[in-house]
C-alpha cells in the first residue's frame, strides 16, 4: 500500500540530518550523524540501547540544540529552533513514557492538541465573538473524527489515565497527530504492548503513512520494524552503520554484528 | 447548564443587601468579596497554570498603592534634581490605570520567573512581595511610609435620576465588589474555556507533551501572569477605593497566605474553588468573632482547613462534584431498582 505513494513523492526529502554530533559532558551520544528522509514513506530508525536513537529525536525536534551540525525540514534550516516553533513547522513527535495529559478527558486531551489549529485571538475568545464560536465547533468536529480514526470513539469522555496502557499509546500518537504533522517521529510506540495491541498499532501506522505523512520510527519490536518500514537507519554508538531497505539490513554484516545477530534469532 | 446556576447565584447575592440590610455584615461580605477576586487572581495561576505564586499578595498591595496615588496625586523627587509630579485624576482612571500597572508588573515577574521554574519561582515571587513592601515602608516621600495613605477618595457611579454618586454606603460597596467580582470570575471562565486556556492547563499537566503540540510555554504563562496580576491588582485598587486607608500591611504574607488558603482548599483549578473557599475562611473569622474567644477562633479556623485538607485533599467543589456523579452513577440505579424489588416483594 504504501509502495503507491512512492512514485509521487520520491525525490523529496522532508528531513535531513547532516553531521550531527552531539557530545553531553563528555559522551559522544552522536558523531556526525548523517542521513535523510523520503518523504511520504515510514523509515525506522534502529540500534541497540545507548546508540543514541532518543538522543537524535531529541536533536531533530528541538529539545536539544546540537554541537555541531545542520538539521534541514523541508530545505529549512530548523537546527536550534524551539520544540513549539519545530512542531508549528510541521514535524511532531511523540514521547517514551509520557504521552497523554493524565487529568484531561480522552476528548480534552484531543482538543487540547488541537492548538496550533486555532486561530482565534485571546480577544476573541475572551469576548465569545462568532470566530471563536465557529472556530470552536469545528475543532471539536475535527476531535470527533480524530477519535473515529484512533478507535477510541466509545472513550470520549473518560479520563486518559484510565485508558489501558496500549489505549494511552494509542491517544498519544493521536496528540502528536492533531498538531497536523507533515512528519511524525514515534519513539517506541509499541513498547509494551500486547502482541494483538501492536498489530492494531501497525495497522494504525499504515493508516498514517497512507494519509501521506512521513513517519519516522525508534522501535526496539524486530517483527514490526522489518513488517512496515520503507526503510531502516541503524545507529551504533551515535554514528550509522547502515541505511537501506529491510532485506539489506537483515543481511548487512555490520548490523548483524552489532545489534542484529540475536534479534534475528529470537525472531 | 452550569450558567442557569450561576446567574441564579449571582441574583441571590445581588440581592442580599435589599434583604438583610445589616451594615456590618455588609461591610464583612464586602471584604471577604475583595478577597475572593484575590483569589480567584491567584487560582488563574496556581490552579490553571500549575504556578505557585507565594508574592500575590504584592500585586493586591501595586494596585492599592497605584490606585490611591493617582487618585491623590503625588510629587516626588526622584533623584537628579527631576521631580515628577502627578495631579489628582479621576478615581475611575485610578483604578484603571493600576490594573494595567499590576499587568505590567505580573508581566515582568512572569518574565523574570519563569526562566526558573518551581521552587525558584516561589522564592522569586515572595522576594518580589517582600521588595514591594520594604519600597512602600521606606519610599516615604511617595508612599508616606508606615504611617499609609489617607483619605482616599471612594469610587464614584453616574446612576440615572440620580447622578454622579459616590459608593461609600455599606450597600453600593458591596455591589460594587460583587459586579467587580463576578466580572473576574467570568474573565476566567470564558478563558480557562477556551484554545489558550486549555494551553494553560495543558502546561500544568505535562509540559513536554504541550511543546510537542506546538504550545509556546513561554508566551502562556506570561499571559496568565499578566491576567492573573491584573485581576489581582483590581481587587487592590477596590480595597483602596472602599478602606480609603491603606499602609505597607497590605503586602504582608499573610495576605497571599490567606488566598492560597482559599484557592486550596475550595479547589485549585475549578472556577467555584475561590469563590467557595473564599466564603468560609473568609467570613469564617468574622462570624466566629461573637462567639467563641479570639483564640478559639483562630483554632476552629486552623482545624477546619486541616480537615478539608486531610478529607477533601483536592477541595470542596471537586468534593461536590464527586458527590453529585457519585448519586447519580450507575451503581446507585441497581440500588434504587433492587430496593424496589424488595419493597415489591414483600407486598405480594
Amino acid at each position: 500500500m504504501t509502495l503507491e505513494k512512492q512514485g509521487a513523492k520520491t525525490d523529496q526529502v522532508a528531513l535531513s540530518l547532516k553531521g550531527v554530533t552531539m557530545k553531553i559532558a563528555g559522551l559522544v551520544a552522536l558523531d556526525d550523524v548523517t542521513f535523510n528522509i523520503p518523504a511520504g514513506k515510514i523509515i525506522s530508525l534502529i540500534g541497540p540501547n545507548g546508540a543514541g536513537k532518543t538522543t537524535a529525536y531529541n536533536v531533530i525536534s528541538g529539545y536539544m540544540p546540537p554541537t555541531s551540525g545542520k538539521v534541514r525540514l523541508f530545505d529549512e534550516d530548523i537546527t536550534g529552533h524551539t520544540p513549539h516553533s519545530i512542531a508549528a513547522k510541521g514535524l511532531v513527535r511523540s514521547f517514551q513514557r509520557t504521552s497523554v495529559f493524565d487529568d484531561q478527558t480522552v476528548f480534552d486531551n484531543l482538543l487540547t492538541a488541537y492548538h496550533l489549529q486555532g486561530r482565534a485571538s485571546l480577544i476573541q475568545s475572551l469576548l465569545r465573538l462568532p470566530k471563536f464560536r465557529s472556530e470552536e465547533a469545528q475543532l471539536k468536529k475535527r476531535v470527533w473524527e480524530m477519535l473515529e480514526f484512533l478507535e477510541l470513539r466509545h472513550r470520549a469522555d473518560e479520563r486518559a489515565a484510565s485508558l489501558s496502557y496500549g489505549e494511552q499509546r494509542i491517544l498519544g500518537v493521536g496528540i502528536a497527530l492533531a498538531a497536523s504533522p507533515k512528519i511524525l517521529l514515534l519513539d517506541e510506540p509499541a513498547a509494551g504492548l500486547n502482541p494483538s495491541e501492536t498489530d492494531k498499532f501497525k495497522a494504525m501506522i499504515r493508516r498514517i503513512g497512507n494519509g501521506g505523512i512521513t513517519v519516522l520510527l525508534v522501535e526496539h519490536d524486530m517483527h514490526m520494524v522489518m513488517s512496515i518500514s520503507d526503510q531502516i537507519v541503524v545507529l551504533n554508538q551515535g554514528r550509522v552503520i547502515a541505511e537501506g531497505e529491510p532485506q539489506d539490513i537483515q543481511n548487512n554484516p555490520a548490523v548483524i554484528e552489532a545489534y542484529l545477530g540475536s534479534g534475528v534469532k529470537r525472531a | 447548564m452550569n450558567w442557569t446556576f450561576f446567574g441564579i447565584f449571582v441574583v441571590i447575592l445581588g440581592l442580599f443587601p435589599l434583604v438583610w440590610p445589616d451594615p456590618y455584615i455588609l461591610s464583612v461580605t464586602g471584604s471577604a468579596g475583595i478577597m475572593i477576586i484575590a483569589a480567584i487572581s491567584l487560582n488563574l495561576l496556581l490552579g490553571y497554570t500549575g504556578q505557585l505564586s507565594l508574592g500575590h499578595a504584592a500585586f493586591f498591595g501595586i494596585g492599592a498603592y497605584t490606585s490611591a496615588l493617582m487618585s491623590l496625586g503625588f510629587n516626588v523627587d526622584i533623584g537628579f534634581g527631576i521631580t515628577w509630579e502627578v495631579d489628582p485624576k479621576p478615581v475611575w482612571v485610578a483604578f484603571a490605570t493600576a490594573i494595567f500597572l499590576t499587568g505590567f508588573f505580573g508581566w515582568l515577574v512572569g518574565k523574570l520567573a519563569f526562566k526558573v521554574r518551581g521552587a525558584y519561582f516561589v522564592v522569586i515571587t515572595i522576594s518580589f512581595a517582600q521588595v514591594m513592601r520594604m519600597i512602600s515602608l521606606n519610599w516615604t516621600d511617595l508612599t508616606e511610609g508606615p504611617m499609609g495613605m489617607i483619605s482616599i477618595p471612594p469610587l464614584s457611579l453616574w446612576l440615572p435620576g440620580e447622578g454622579v454618586v459616590n459608593l461609600t454606603s455599606k450597600a453600593e460597596i458591596y455591589w460594587l465588589v460583587l459586579a467587580v467580582g463576578v466580572i473576574a470570575y467570568l474573565l476566567v471562565a470564558m478563558l480557562v474555556n477556551s484554545r489558550q486556556g486549555r494551553a494553560m492547563i495543558a502546561l500544568r499537566e505535562n509540559e513536554t507533551l504541550a511543546t510537542s503540540v506546538g504550545i509556546p510555554v513561554t508566551y502562556f504563562l506570561a499571559l496568565a501572569a499578566v491576567i492573573s496580576a491584573a485581576i489581582a491588582g483590581a481587587a487592590g485598587g477596590l480595597y483602596a477605593h472602599t478602606v480609603r486607608i491603606i499602609d505597607p500591611d497590605v503586602f504582608l504574607f499573610i495576605y497571599t497566605v490567606t488566598m492560597v488558603i482559599m484557592v486550596v482548599a475550595g479547589g485549585k483549578g475549578t472556577l467555584g474553588g475561590p469563590v467557595v473557599g473564599g466564603l468560609i475562611f473568609g467570613l469564617m473569622p468574622e462570624l466566629l468573632r461573637g462567639v467563641v474567644q479570639p483564640e478559639v477562633q483562630w483554632v476552629i479556623y486552623g482545624i477546619t482547613m486541616i480537615l478539608i485538607l486531610l478529607f477533601l485533599p483536592r477541595g470542596l467543589v471537586p468534593a461536590i462534584y464527586d458527590f453529585i456523579a457519585w448519586i447519580r452513577s450507575p451503581i446507585a440505579i441497581p440500588l434504587r431498582e433492587s430496593k424496589r424489588a424488595l419493597v415489591e416483594e414483600a407486598k405480594s
